[in-house]
């Protein structure tokens, strides 16, 4: 491979660069076409793009259902997020950890403390003259007897909107297991 | 007086030179990376639920009976691990939809039956779940799209009583 280099001569007069010799011609990488490659990426990732926070907020390592049809957040709603992994349950968007799924179902200070964060929660919320809302984020794997009991103990803490996160897809086929 | 063309002038005509791409280039690079970042490969969705109210009971005379008369016959989906039951208030059948095959539920049956219903229940634009607690997610979530997307838009998750009773 040639490298290519410009010799300053100082020595001479006010011109101050040497003249190369026609096999020794630097050859300029060709950028152009890349140009072009990185302003179509450019213009894709525009048009993809969307800055609305919910959206990118997929959990980590939990595998979501995918749904067709979509709702939207009741006005004047505020969410507060629950992910509920086959082996644990993370609260808020901080991910405080609440411990174990057999922790929730059986232990009585687990629960209680689950509780009171949703109490203390949903009155900020509600003092602030918003609803509040209970955003479950739950592996398509779990079984539903975590979810219903998981309910029923939101309602506990007046959370009377809930919410089941899901991947949206326009493809209903995909729902239908075809 | 006129003057004739600059030697700088005449020279660059002559000499083809291109544009300098290397600021477009830093340009480039910075902001792909940033826009990778921030893009949404998975579009994420909400799916409402209601939870049962309590119902105040009671009720009085023909007024009230027009009233149930005139309400839309209340649907349940129950889901059960190896099949889907739908069952339709006042009617003494249930549809049963088994599964295609172990872990496998019909959805697509599913689907036509909810379709079917809405055609029969027009007014009628709420839905109860019954998930048995062994059923995955996954199965309950689909279940509520179909109901959804079949426009019964209000899905009551019904969740089993529990009583306790204290002997004397």
């Amino acid at each position: 491979m040639k490298r290519a280099s410009v010799k300053v001569d100082r020595s001479a007069g006010s011109s101050g660069f040497t003249r190369r010799s026609r096999g020794n011609k630097t050859r300029d990488l060709n950028i152009t076409s890349l140009i072009d490659i990185l302003t179509i990426l450019l213009v894709f990732m525009i048009k993809n793009i969307s800055m609305d926070a919910s959206q990118k907020n997929a959990p980590e390592g939990m595998l979501l259902p995918t749904t067709v049809s979509k709702n939207e957040l009741i006005e004047s709603g505020k969410a507060v997020f629950v992910k509920i992994y086959t082996d644990k349950i993370l609260y808020g968007a901080e991910n405080i950890p609440i411990g174990s799924l057999q922790d929730f179902i059986s232990s009585q200070e687990t629960r209680q403390s689950l509780l009171r964060l949703l109490q203390m929660e949903a009155k900020s919320i509600m003092a602030m003259h918003s609803q509040p809302c209970l955003l479950i984020q739950a592996d398509k794997d779990l079984p539903c007897r975590y979810i219903t009991e998981f309910i029923k103990f939101s309602a506990q803490a007046s959370f009377a909107n809930i919410y089941f996160s899901t991947i949206h897809s326009e493809n209903k086929e995909e729902v239908l297991g075809i | 007086m006129a003057y004739g063309p600059s030697q700088n002038r005449t020279g660059s005509q002559q000499e083809h030179r291109e544009p300098n791409l290397i600021p477009i280039m830093n340009l480039f690079i910075v902001i792909i990376p940033m826009l990778m970042t921030i893009m949404v490969s998975v579009h994420l969705a909400m799916i409402e639920i209601t939870l049962p109210a309590q119902s105040a009971g009671g009720g009085n005379g023909e007024e009230a009976e027009e009233q149930v008369e005139d309400l839309p016959k209340m649907i349940t989906l129950a889901l059960f691990p190896d099949r889907f039951e739908i069952m339709v208030e006042g009617d003494k059948g249930v549809t049963e939809i088994p599964q295609l095959s172990p872990g496998r539920h019909d959805f697509v049956t599913l689907d036509k039956n909810i379709a079917e219903l809405k055609l029969v229940h027009e007014k009628q634009g709420t839905i109860e779940v019954l998930p048995d607690p062994t059923v995955r997610f996954d199965t309950l979530l689909r279940s509520i799209d179909i109901c959804k997307s079949n426009d019964f838009p209000n899905i009551k998750y019904l969740t089993a009583l529990t009583k306790y009773y204290r002997a004397k």
